[in-house]
């Protein structure tokens, strides 16, 4: 029995101990695979980790960019109505009320000169700050605008504040016309149009000089325009305007009625590549009143004097500006404009049929660098007989979108045959800050 | 005087008045800024609308000067779509000058089609001194097909508010447009999958969201800042990175200059490529997807070109 006892008692040690060691070993294998699984795990929350960080870093990224987005949204006061222009200045600063401030711009033009006519009143070799145009503009309500261009001349003899242009746009009358009304360049042809600094030559064409003024005609009235919608889709613009009289050089003297004008523009599309604008141009106006009254030095008393008819001036003048656009954003550019006056009386000027006309050729060759010619004739207002005729090319030097420079040569042979002609060298610099947007011409 | 004032009034008013009567037709006249809106647009209202398209696809988008028959197209206009983030900075007075009070009047006629994208580049300050920089970021998102993909529902939205009678049309063909885009995706990203990494040079910064989405990587551009032309210093400095980074493909479009890549690709034994990032920009695009499998081959064929060239000087 007690030998029983100890076979039982060694078989159930022996089987308590072979028992103890699977267990032991068992618990080991299942801690390595509990310690892998563990080990899997965290290698994959860490990797869960690193996506999860990477997607935040990639949330704040959008949430920074949409902000700074939003920001610059809400400084962009013209969004709504389509305009995108965005006015100079750090986003973070373009808060909802300065998004109400009108977009300014600046321009700086600076010329020198080396003439030798000695009739020339800057001098023969100058330079100058030949204008600073400031613009200011903004929509005023979702159917009207107000643009201004005020111009700071450094003349020699004084400093001039000329309000170049000012003048209130609004859109949607009836039959789809829009309506200007104050100071603005009237609709005469294409260089008249442009401000200085616009223009592809160091000064308007001597036609333009000659009948409009130095600076081309800008004058205080009231235009309405249209361009009509027809079944051939064949763009005709055309604009009626009545501008204060006694405006530029044909119109100028002591006229008490004002200058009326209308001009037709049509535009072609010849091929892919190139385009065709055409547009004519009549002005009416006059200089005097048809009784002029002076007084006798003598006797004292009015003496009348027979003056000019109503609209004794008719000016009619066409353009005629062909584009022909290149590979690598070349443009040759081939503008000319004619203008023939009819003058009643010659009570101011000589000649009672002055005309001029221009033919510009441009030739934009790279982004930084354009060439081109200008040739100009005019049978001008104060000479019967003669004729003024010049020659200008010039090349252009494009240092950016915001930045160019001119150097041009220009000959002119005076109309007067007494007079020499005049060899002149300008140097020219257009540079713009800010925002600035001319119309569509 | 009333003579003469009567007559221009006359004129005007005699001319006018078939603006009353302009509108003829039932299609939707939708005028798009470029040809790859008009390509999409197309795609999703078909017959339902006449399009016009202003900017001209082998010219700068940035430069465009709207012509007379432009202002008349949008004075005809019923919707006008625009990519939006500045890149239209002409937009704005080609609307001013075509008058159309239905657009100015209801903004949801004067369309932008960026809701939704997430620019690149934005600028943390707007000075001129970096160069022609846009306030909202880079506008050339429509390289990245997945921003396509944003712009197809937001005009299929934004359509089907304005026109809610055929939004469900709006909705299908947005849909199949999407699943062709979906497809194509797929091929242009197996086909270029070998050179995923690879470093590229542009011309213009306007290759970024193409980059980015297939991960290609753009080591410099020619123009020192957007919108300058480069100088031959900086040149030199370009080739002698392109050179260090080993960079053979250089990324022109058509109205860019022709002279300096090919400069570069000659003193640097690269390749300049000339892709269109509009349809029409090059005569093998004729939609928005035939331009991207143009772009996507041309690619692809420089680099396997390359490669070979690589290869035969190694042996």
């Amino acid at each position: 029995m007690r030998i029983l006892f100890i076979i039982f008692l060694s078989l159930f040690s022996a089987l308590a101990l072979s028992s103890s060691g699977f267990a032991n070993e068992m618990t080991l294998e299942s801690f390595q695979q509990e310690m892998s699984r563990l080990q899997n795990l965290v290698v994959s929350l860490q990797s869960t980790l690193k996506d999860l960080t990477k997607t935040v870093e990639g949330q704040n990224e959008i949430i920074h960019r949409q902000s700074v987005r939003i920001n610059a949204l809400e400084g962009d006061k013209s969004f709504p109505a389509g305009s995108m222009s965005a006015p100079a200045g750090a986003p973070k600063l373009a808060g909802i009320s300065q998004g109400f401030n009108p977009d300014i711009g600046l321009v700086a033009s600076i010329e020198a000169k080396s003439t030798q006519s000695p009739e020339d009143g800057e001098g023969n070799d100058t330079i100058a700050l030949k204008e600073a145009e400031l613009s200011i503009s903004q929509y005023v309500d979702p159917f009207s605008r107000l643009d201004s261009v005020i111009a700071f001349n450094d003349n020699l003899e004084e400093q001039n504040v000329d309000i170049e242009e000012l003048y209130y746009t609004r859109w949607g009358l009836p039959l789809g016309v829009t309506a200007q009304i104050g100071k603005f360049r009237p609709k005469i042809g294409k260089a008249n149009l442009l401000h200085s600094h616009q223009l592809d030559t160091a000064g308007y064409p001597l036609v333009i000089r000659d009948f409009f003024g130095e600076e081309g005609l800008a004058s205080s009235g009231a235009r309405l325009q249209t361009i009509i919608p027809n079944p051939w889709d064949v763009p005709f613009e055309v604009s009626a305007e009545v501008l204060r009289g006694n405006n530029g050089a044909s119109f100028s003297g002591i006229s008490r009625r004002p200058i009326f004008d209308t001009h037709l523009k049509t535009f072609i599309n010849i091929s892919e590549n190139s385009q065709l604008e055409l547009g004519g141009t009549v002005l009416f106006g006059d200089e005097n009143p048809a009784v002029v009254t002076f007084e006798d030095d003598a006797l004292g008393t009015e003496i009348p004097e027979a003056g000019q008819n109503k609209y004794g001036i008719k000016v009619f003048g066409a353009d005629a500006t062909f584009y022909w656009f290149l590979p690598e954003s070349k443009v040759l550019k081939l503008q000319n404009e004619i203008y023939f006056q009819n003058r009643a009386t010659h009570t101011r000027f000589d000649n009672q049929n002055p005309w001029g006309l221009y033919a510009l050729l441009d030739f934009r060759f790279s982004k930084r660098w354009s060439v081109g010619l200008r040739y100009d004739h005019l049978q001008p207002l104060s000479i019967v007989g003669g004729s003024t005729e010049g020659v200008s090319p010039y090349l252009t030097f494009w240092q950016s979108e915001f930045a160019d420079f001119r150097l041009q040569y220009s000959y002119t042979k005076p109309a007067d045959d007494g007079t020499e002609p005049n060899h002149e060298v300008f140097l020219k610099a257009n540079v713009l800050i800010g925002a600035h947007k001319h119309p569509v011409q | 005087m009333k003579r003469i004032l009567f007559s221009m009034m006359f004129t005007v008013l005699f001319l006018a008045v078939p603006v009353a009567f302009g509108k003829t037709g039932s299609q939707i006249r939708v005028v798009a800024t470029t040809r790859v809106l008009s390509s999409l647009i197309s795609d999703i209202a078909g017959d339902l609308i006449d399009i016009y398209t202003i900017a001209p696809p082998k010219r700068d988008v940035h430069f465009v000067q709207p012509t007379p028959k432009d202002v008349l197209m949008t004075k005809k206009a019923d919707v006008f779509i625009m990519t939006g983030g500045e890149l239209e900075i002409w937009a704005g007075p080609l609307l001013d000058a075509a008058g159309n009070l239905a657009l100015k009047e209801n903004k949801k006629r004067v369309f932008d089609v960026s809701r939704g994208i997430e620019f690149l580049e934005i600028p943390t300050v707007l000075t001129r001194a970096e160069g022609d920089i846009h306030a909202f970021g880079n506008p050339h998102y429509w390289t990245d097909p997945r921003n396509v993909r944003i712009m197809i529902d937001n005009m299929a939205e934004q359509f089907g508010e304005l026109y809610p009678e055929h939004a469900q049309m709006f909705r299908q063909n947005a849909g199949k447009l999407k699943t062709r885009l979906d497809e194509k995706m797929k091929l242009w990203e197996k086909r270029l999958m070998p050179w995923r990494g690879a470093g590229i040079v542009t011309y213009h910064k306007s290759w970024s969201y193409f980059a980015e989405w297939f991960g290609f990587n753009v080591i410099a551009e020619i123009e020192p800042k957007p919108g300058i032309p480069p100088g031959s210093k900086y040149l030199g400095e370009l080739m002698k990175q392109i050179k260090e980074n080993n960079v053979r493909v250089i990324i022109r479009e058509p109205f860019q200059d022709r002279s300096a890549p090919s400069r570069i690709a000659q003193e640097t034994g690269g390749e300049v490529l000339t892709l269109g990032q509009f349809p029409g920009a090059v005569s093998e695009a004729a939609d928005y997807i035939g331009m991207m499998d143009h772009n996507v081959e041309m690619l692809a064929k420089a680099f396997e070109t390359l490669g070979q060239q690589n290869n035969k000087r190694m042996k």
